[in-house]
């Protein structure tokens, strides 16, 4: 004679629970970005690894877009590829290195290559990412023409090398179609400290980050980035920004 | 047996003798094999081995030394006392086992310890070196800290400081001269591979590495081109040498066909890698500067490493300097990365625009609306006095961080009755 078994001791409700939780691990698996297995390039910044599934690809071009919160981001990816090796920048002449120390780069293995023209800037990047020497670059968006920008992607690709381009309002059509990845940024709110005027710092922004283009996940998911320049406990009072106009509008203002 | 040769003018201003105290090193080498060089204007001799007797080492030493401003000779059997015979007018030789008896009455100053420590030492009774010798060690060394025992010994006539040689100087060179002449770039590189194969195969031979080159060319025209290449990190590989010279010669151009060539090793190095288990992620220098030797032949300019120089809390200066490749650190020297490195959070980021003035109207003493077309501003922070040139003309200017209503977020300044753009945040 068969033993007999004894029935399962679960009730209905924790079945039901458990039905419940293996659904939702199933639903959150289909919709969690697919898996790739190229090395990334993590900025440090949790809200944006999150966004990008882990960083950004190794050896792609990739577009940062927008008007604020662009260079704070390519900041942090110098910092931390200077932890590891070397990195450059492209320097048109906007840089400002303190600002760059303060986010973590390592000053003696950033080489900053003057880019007088944009033919010299091509140039140079070429000449750096045919030799190897640095695993990210940063670079203003040139005014190159498309073959130039695919085959620096190309390069950017057989090198192993992130190439990040810091483009002042939307890409151009050029670099868009050269871009693996394109971020665009903007401005949610500002952050500061202590009341008003004198009494008032400027603590930081928080920036609204777009994934615009993306080899591997789907376009159009967002994150929150904050960049402070203030560390430690305090206490901040936001001011939401609400856009009117054009961002750069400073840029072009008649003296 | 040691002799000394100490030249005090020297030691007072080591740059100004660096030439000369060269050469006097290579005339010495005729006299023994062993040269201890301690800087410009002390250098002991080991004369262990060699014939003849104190007075003959010393003779012949003022003989070499007798175009050097005041040279102090004295010989004996450890450095200390052989410094401290030189010091003796007309210097003097003191006997081996004698060291303790003569150094007993020589002041505390020969020591070099900081006239503070001579002035306790002096209240305790110690004026010269017999006092201090009698002194019990124990004691004097948990007073005086572990330098105080090397003092200790010294004034009892020991010395145990090791002796170094100086390396010997090797030259290592390759020439090619009176085989054509040569007017094409690629016949230039043929035969600098052929020069540099001989080269790095003596390199290779002798155990050395050079940190740079120097590569002459001589003319059809009796004209002569000196080149110089550095190397970002010694070494003795060909290729990468090669790579260099390549890119270093890339773009320049001669009057006349070259008729000869002649490459020399500079900087010698032993050979060898130093290796360590705790080296953090290095970077392959002799890459970095091949890369920075073929951005400055295309470029015109070479890359450039950012010097930050603390001004002001508000906004740092910062200067350029000319990149080199970083040195390989080791361990503990490795450069901690900053604090910001570590936490996850971006930091905003100013990015310099050209100076130029704007138009601003002004509200309650504040900027409330910016630019033309005018565009208002939501939120002003400042202002903050900052004042430069105070050691020339007086320079004050008012910063502001404003934000526009368009979204922008830049700083300006007013200057007198200017307002001028600085930046913008990104």
């Amino acid at each position: 004679m068969a033993p007999f078994l004894p029935a399962t001791p679960a009730a209905p409700a924790s079945r039901r629970e458990a039905f419940a939780a293996l659904k939702a691990a199933m639903q959150g698996g289909r919709s969690a970005p697919r898996v790739h297995t190229e090395p990334l390039v993590a900025t440090g910044v949790q809200a944006l690894d999150e966004l990008l599934g882990g960083g950004f690809p190794r050896g792609i071009l990739a577009v940062l877009e927008g008007d604020l919160g662009r260079r704070s981001i390519a900041a942090r990816l110098l910092a931390q590829a200077t932890c590891r090796g070397m990195a450059a920048v492209l320097d048109d002449g906007e840089l400002y290195p303190p600002g760059l120390v303060q986010a973590g780069v390592r000053l003696d293995r950033l080489l900053i290559v003057p880019a007088a023209t944009p033919l010299s800037g091509a140039r140079a990047v070429d000449l750096l990412l045919r030799s190897r020497v640095c695993g990210t670059l940063v670079m203003p968006a040139l005014a190159l023409r498309a073959p130039v920008w695919a085959r620096l992607a190309g390069l950017a690709h057989r090198s192993g090398t992130l190439v990040a381009v810091v483009a002042g309002g939307a890409a151009t059509a050029e670099l868009t179609f050269a871009a693996t990845v394109r971020l665009r940024c903007t401005l949610e709110r500002l952050l500061l400290c202590g009341s008003r005027g004198p009494w008032c710092n400027f603590a930081g922004y928080d920036v609204r980050v777009e994934l615009c283009k993306h080899k591997y996940l789907v376009p159009g998911t967002r994150a929150s980035v904050r960049a402070l320049e203030i560390a430690g406990e305090v206490t901040l009072r936001e001011r939401a920004v609400e856009r009117r106009g054009l961002a750069p509008a400073m840029e072009r203002a008649v003296v | 047996m040691l002799v000394c040769i100490a030249i005090p003018q020297y030691r007072l201003v080591p740059e100004a003798a660096h030439a000369a105290w060269e050469d006097f090193l290579d005339e010495l080498d005729a006299m023994s094999p062993l040269v201890d060089d301690r800087g410009p204007g002390l250098v002991y001799l080991d004369m262990r081995g060699i014939a003849g007797d104190p007075a003959g080492w010393m003779a012949h030493a003022s003989e070499l030394a007798q175009h050097l401003p005041d040279p102090r000779i004295g010989c004996a059997s450890n450095a200390f006392v052989a410094f401290a015979a030189s010091g003796v007018a007309g210097g003097r030789v003191c006997p081996a086992g004698d060291e303790a008896r003569f150094v007993a009455p020589l002041p505390l100053s020969l020591l070099e310890i900081d006239p503070k420590t001579i002035e306790r030492l002096r209240l305790l009774g110690v004026a010269k070196l017999g006092d201090l010798a009698k002194l019990p060690y124990g004691p004097f060394v948990r007073r005086f800290g572990i330098e105080s025992a090397r003092w200790h010994e010294h004034a009892r006539g020991i010395d145990r400081t090791p002796f170094r040689p100086r390396a010997r100087g090797v030259a290592i060179e390759a020439s090619i001269f009176g085989e054509g002449r040569i007017e094409d770039e690629t016949q230039v590189f043929f035969a600098l591979r052929a020069l540099l194969a001989r080269l790095c195969d003596d390199l290779e031979r002798s155990g050395k590495r050079c940190g740079a080159l120097q590569l002459e060319i001589e003319l059809e025209d009796a004209g002569r081109a000196q080149i110089d290449v550095p190397l970002a990190t010694p070494t003795a590989d060909e290729r990468g040498i090669f790579d260099v010279l390549r890119a270093t010669l890339e773009g320049r151009t001669f009057q006349a066909a070259i008729v000869g060539l002649r490459l020399q090793a500079a900087r010698l190095e032993e050979g060898g890698e130093r290796l360590t288990l705790f080296a953090e992620d290095d970077v392959d220098a002799q890459a970095v500067g091949l890369a920075l030797a073929r951005l400055e032949a295309s470029l015109g300019e070479p890359a450039r490493r950012a010097r930050i120089v603390p001004a002001h809390p508000l906004e740092e200066r910062f200067g350029y300097d000319r990149f080199s490749a970083p040195a390989r650190a080791h361990g503990a020297k490795a450069e901690a990365p900053a604090f910001s490195a570590l936490s996850a959070q971006a930091v905003p980021q100013l990015r310099l625009l050209h100076v130029r003035e704007i138009q601003v109207s002004v509200r309650a003493g504040q900027p409330a609306a910016i630019g033309t077309p005018a565009r208002n501003v939501l939120e002003c922070i400042g202002p903050w006095r900052i004042e430069e040139g105070w050691f020339g003309a007086q320079v004050a200017r008012d910063e502001y961080d404003v934000l526009l209503e368009d979204g922008g977020l830049y700083r300006i300044f007013r200057q007198g009755e200017r307002w001028y753009v600085r930046g913008a945040y990104d």
